[in-house]
């Protein structure tokens, strides 16, 4: 999303776009590596094609804005509709934002669909990075038109023409076709848009062909319902036209088409090659998914999709209880609540014998995992114990896959004939002096090269093909330890591969306790049962009787580790003063009693299950 | 009414003791000439409260009592006995350090009506006591002992601390049998508890000093209940082993829910589930005092369920226990059954097993926590 730069008015009166000649428009996104300027070009590209610093429009621009409040209106700026001019010509640029992190891959995919150029950004003084090659080569094969430009070049550790050099091979253009720009002072942006209006292609399209428009991005607003976003490839979009959603088959009515001009703007229709919104009327995010096609309902409507759509995967699955016993309705409707703007977010009712009733989880990746932890626990109140994350297991038994994501749920070695756990490639760009360790480490977590090559003499890409479940512990935090923070990772999904793995439970006392349980892979699962139960030792609060705390391997122990009964807890002196302390003392106690959960006979704090859990990551390097 | 005593706070120390919290303070000489004053002041002004309540003991604590002069101490004592229903035959324990008295002041304290004496010796391992910064020697104690006999006393309580940084089971077992060999009428035997706001509780949080050994601490308390029953001891209270008839009247007060008067800075006092106690600060004690206000710093009401709590781990603390028809039977059948509890008579008393985990058997015998029917009539 866009943050309006300060001082910026994007108010424009809109007729300035009005009937735009499809040879005029520029359909283009910004793709870069995390802190190499996006936003900040970004901001200077709305300040350069809207630079009105005017007192009266920027009271004009707030007017509005207070209007639109009062119309209910929040739609975020996810592609801007901007007016530029060269050669003569006032030309329209959409710019589209995209997601800038691995586990939105397919987001930024159908963003990238919808545009037909992108400006590839470098950071002057860091250069290539993962996310470069990863987004570069997303739109690459999207089929845009790649300008390459070098950012920052004001900075002083700059090196503005090697980073061109490697850019240039990169994208397989000659190094003075690489655009130099520096975003923070706007040196250079100008000359950036034209060249954007040189080199990426207008859109092509029939507004008399059946419609069909691209969903790259959608959104719940409260007051109207699902807003999405669309790119028309074909066809004509009308207000108030009666519509259908391909791959959801929901029928609804265009309430209102528009476009981000950069203020929600209402347009009778979006023509071919045009970016704009469009107001469902849905309630739901789950009728109107990213990658979906909109097209007319009836006969009039297309008989073919716009390729590429895909129901959102989740790739990482974590239990989330609460944290207090009676909090299960509240996390219920917290969820329910999230999933009306998060069509990615699935999750399924868990009962687990140790924290109780929760939901099973899935997401995109670890980010998308933190996001909605945090949005559950700041938006919404809620204390929640989240489990270690794992990833979705295919186990194979008489010639059929049963999918498994909760890893208690992992059927005992023999009761099948194969485990699968899914893979990725990962891409990771590094300075040569820290090759040795970025190997070390993708060796440690199973990792199979698959090719290195040297961008540089100083900095190597190496790609390795890793399980997910290795990843999504700690992998980044080694990694950046490892190199000093110098090596970049990205990474997508490789398909499944059979592995050796087995599940290791944890027991208290005889009793196992399944938000313990762990998939891993053989080799580990001794180092991982040890390290656990070491663990668990030192948060077990000692209980009037010896507790053992194993860990097995269906029947066998793996590692064991005995907590000894308490033999003292008795308030040694109290006489008179002391009894009022005493007595608060005891009923802390009490207190601190009641939060724990029982397994078995064995209480056990909500702290241990949180460190435990946290622990698991640091357990498994 | 019920037998009641009077407890007289005196908050001087000659030094402050590293692992000590109590409302005592190193270095405030000018107060002391006047500290006698305020409690006859205190108690003049209480006394109409306490009119018809016969007072069964009196107890000087500290801080360390020996530090005032033995003239006060002797004139706050006469005054007590002239302004209370104090019984004939009433206790009347002083507290002492080694270091702070000689057999002429012994006797002097004895004449006066003192007639109990409770000596803070603590260990007789001259290194456990440097850990404890306590300023005595194991000779002094010996000295002091001999002393308080020669002068006629014949209730004499020594105070050992076990657990310290550096000592042994072996270190505590010689204190513990040299104890014995004193022949003393009562013994308190304390686990070393580290109270956070204590320079030993910023040093152990400080990782500079280790924290006691919960394990060997309780392996110290079950040879000292070996030793001193052998020796003819009754263990009859967590801390506390007296020859039969030793039995210290006045702190039985306190587990019994007696009523008890506080008199002195920050002391506390209880009656009829009220609970009140005094402002800490020695000097803003005296202020108040002196201006002829009550020195009252706070108080408490006891509902029926703290009130049973209080009822439930003071009496356990003893081998007086609680009635068996106080719990429910399921409750404490899993703790006769496993030896933290026995019962005679219909009374529920701790083992020394029980009196070691004694929080954890009030827990679990009070957990459903409303009292029972009728106890508030008791």
């Amino acid at each position: 999303m866009y943050q309006w730069p300060s001082g910026t008015n994007p108010a424009r009166p809109y007729d300035r776009f009005a009937v735009t000649d499809i040879d005029r428009i520029r359909n283009f996104c910004i793709i870069a590596h995390i802190d190499h300027g996006k936003s900040t070009l970004a901001d200077r590209v709305l300040e350069l094609t809207h630079a009105v610093s005017d007192r009266d429009m920027r009271a004009q621009y707030l007017d509005k804005m207070d209007l639109e409040r009062e119309r209910g209106i929040t739609i975020k700026a996810q592609a801007v509709r901007l007016a530029h001019t060269a050669h003569g010509h006032t030309h329209e640029l959409n710019l589209i934002d995209t997601p800038g992190h691995v586990d939105f891959t397919y987001e930024v995919s159908r963003s990238l669909e919808a545009c037909e150029g992108a400006i590839l950004l470098v950071d002057a003084a860091q250069g290539i990075e993962a996310q470069t090659l990863a987004n570069y080569h997303l739109a690459r094969d999207a089929g845009l038109v790649i300008v390459p430009v070098v950012n920052k070049i004001d900075l002083p550790a700059a090196d503005p023409e090697s980073v061109a050099r490697d850019l240039a091979e990169l994208v397989g253009c000659a190094p003075d076709e690489v655009v130099r720009v520096s975003a923070k002072t706007g040196e250079g942006v100008p000359e950036l848009l034209d060249v954007v209006i040189e080199r990426v292609p207008p859109p092509q399209g029939d507004p008399s062909d059946p419609l069909r428009a691209l969903i790259f991005d959608s959104m719940f607003d409260p007051y109207r319902g699902v807003i999405v976003y669309v790119r028309v490839a074909d066809g004509t979009l009308a207000s108030r036209a009666r519509i259908r959603l391909m791959a959801t088959k929901v029928e609804t009515e265009a309430e209102e088409a528009g476009v981000m001009a950069p203020e929600a703007t209402p347009v009778g229709k979006l023509e071919p090659g045009e970016v704009g919104y469009l107001v469902t009327g849905l309630k739901d995010v789950h009728h109107a998914k990213v990658g979906d096609t909109v097209t007319l309902a009836g006969k009039a409507g297309a008989k073919m999709p716009l390729p590429g759509y895909r129901e959102p995967k989740p790739m990482v699955w974590s239990g989330l209880f609460p944290s207090e016993g009676g909090d299960y309705s509240e996390l219920r409707e917290a969820l329910d609540k999230l999933k009306l703007s998060d069509s990615s977010l699935v999750y399924e009712p868990e009962t687990s014998r140790a924290l109780g009733f929760g939901f099973r989880c899935g997401f995109l990746g670890l980010l998308h995992m933190d996001i909605v932890r945090e949005r559950l626990e700041r938006e919404f109140g809620l204390e929640l114990i989240a489990t270690a994350p794992n990833v979705e297991f295919h186990v194979l038994r008489n010639h059929e896959i049963s999918v498994v994501h909760n890893p208690s749920e992992m059927p005992q070695p023999g009761t099948y004939d194969q485990v699968k756990e899914p893979m990725v490639l990962a891409t990771i760009i590094a300075p040569t002096e820290y090759l040795g360790q970025v190997m070390d480490l993708c060796q440690s977590r199973r990792g199979e090269q698959a090719d290195m090559k040297y961008l540089t003499p100083e900095r190597a890409e190496v790609h390795y093909v890793l399980p997910l479940a290795e990843i999504i512990f700690d992998f980044f935090d080694q990694l950046k330890s490892r190199t000093r923070g110098y090596a970049s990772l990205d990474y997508e999904p490789f398909g499944y591969e059979p592995a050796d793995l087995v599940r290791v439970d944890v027991l208290l006392h005889g009793e196992p306790v399944d938000s313990f349980s762990s998939v891993v892979h053989r080799e580990k699962a001794y180092q991982y049962g040890k390290a656990m139960v070491e663990r668990l030792r030192g948060l077990i609060p000692r209980q009037m009787f010896d507790v053992a705390i194993q860990a097995t391997i269906g029947s066998r122990v793996i590692a064991r580790e005995t907590v000894k009964a308490k033999r003292k807890d008795v308030l040694a002196k109290c006489y008179g003063g002391d009894i009022t302390r005493k007595r608060k003392l005891l009923e802390e106690q009490k207190k601190g009693k009641a939060r724990m959960r029982r397994i078995g006979r064995v209480d056990v704090p909500q702290e241990a299950f949180i460190a435990a859990l946290r622990v698991d990551q640091k357990a498994k390097s | 009414m019920s037998a009641a005593g009077i407890y007289v706070h005196v908050p001087f120390c000659l030094t402050r003791c590293g692992y000590c919290d109590f409302n005592a303070y190193a270095g405030l000489d000018h107060l002391r000439p006047h500290y006698a004053r305020a409690l006859i002041a205190e108690a003049e002004a209480a006394a109409p409260d306490w009119a018809g309540e016969e007072m069964v003991s009196i107890f000087l604590g500290g801080g360390t009592p020996t530090t005032l002069d033995p003239l006060d101490l002797t004139g706050v004592l006469a005054h007590l006995r002239d302004r209370f229903e104090v019984v004939e035959d009433a206790e009347a324990t002083i507290e002492a350090n080694p270091d702070t008295v000689d057999r002429e002041k012994l006797e002097a304290l004895l004449a006066a009506g003192f007639d109990r004496l409770s000596m803070g010796a603590q260990s007789f391992d001259r290194a456990v006591l440097a850990s404890l910064e306590r300023i005595h020697s194991p000779d002094s104690v010996r000295t002091a002992f001999k002393a308080a006999r020669e002068a006629g006393y014949q209730n004499v309580s020594l105070d050992l601390i076990y657990g310290a940084d550096g000592e042994s089971l072996e270190s505590w077992e010689r204190t513990v049998r040299e104890a014995v060999a004193l022949a003393l009428e009562h013994v308190s035997a304390y686990a070393l508890t580290i109270e956070p706001a204590t320079p030993l509780g910023r040093k152990i949080a400080a990782g500079l000093v280790p924290p006691p050994d919960p394990d060997l601490q309780a392996d110290m308390f079950a040879l000292a209940c070996d030793l001193f029953r052998d020796a003819g001891y009754r263990h009859y209270e967590v801390s506390n082993w007296a020859k039969p008839g030793y039995e210290c009247l006045h702190n039985m007060g306190y587990w019994e829910r007696r009523p008890y008067l506080g008199l002195g800075a920050g002391a506390h006092s209880y009656r009829d589930d009220h609970r009140w106690w005094n402002v800490r600060p020695p000097e803003e004690y005296m202020t108040l005092v002196g201006a002829g206000r009550r020195p009252t710093g706070g108080e408490e009401h006891l509902g029926p369920s703290d009130a049973f709590l209080e009822e439930v781990f003071l009496r356990l603390r003893t081998l007086e226990g609680i009635p068996a028809s106080w719990v429910e039977p399921e409750r404490a059948e899993p703790h006769l059954q496993g030896g933290l509890l026995s019962e005679a008579g219909g009374t529920l008393v701790p083992t020394e097993r029980g009196m070691l985990l004694l929080n954890e058997l009030v827990l679990s015998l009070t957990s459903a926590s409303t009292p029972p029917v009728g106890l508030l009539n008791m």
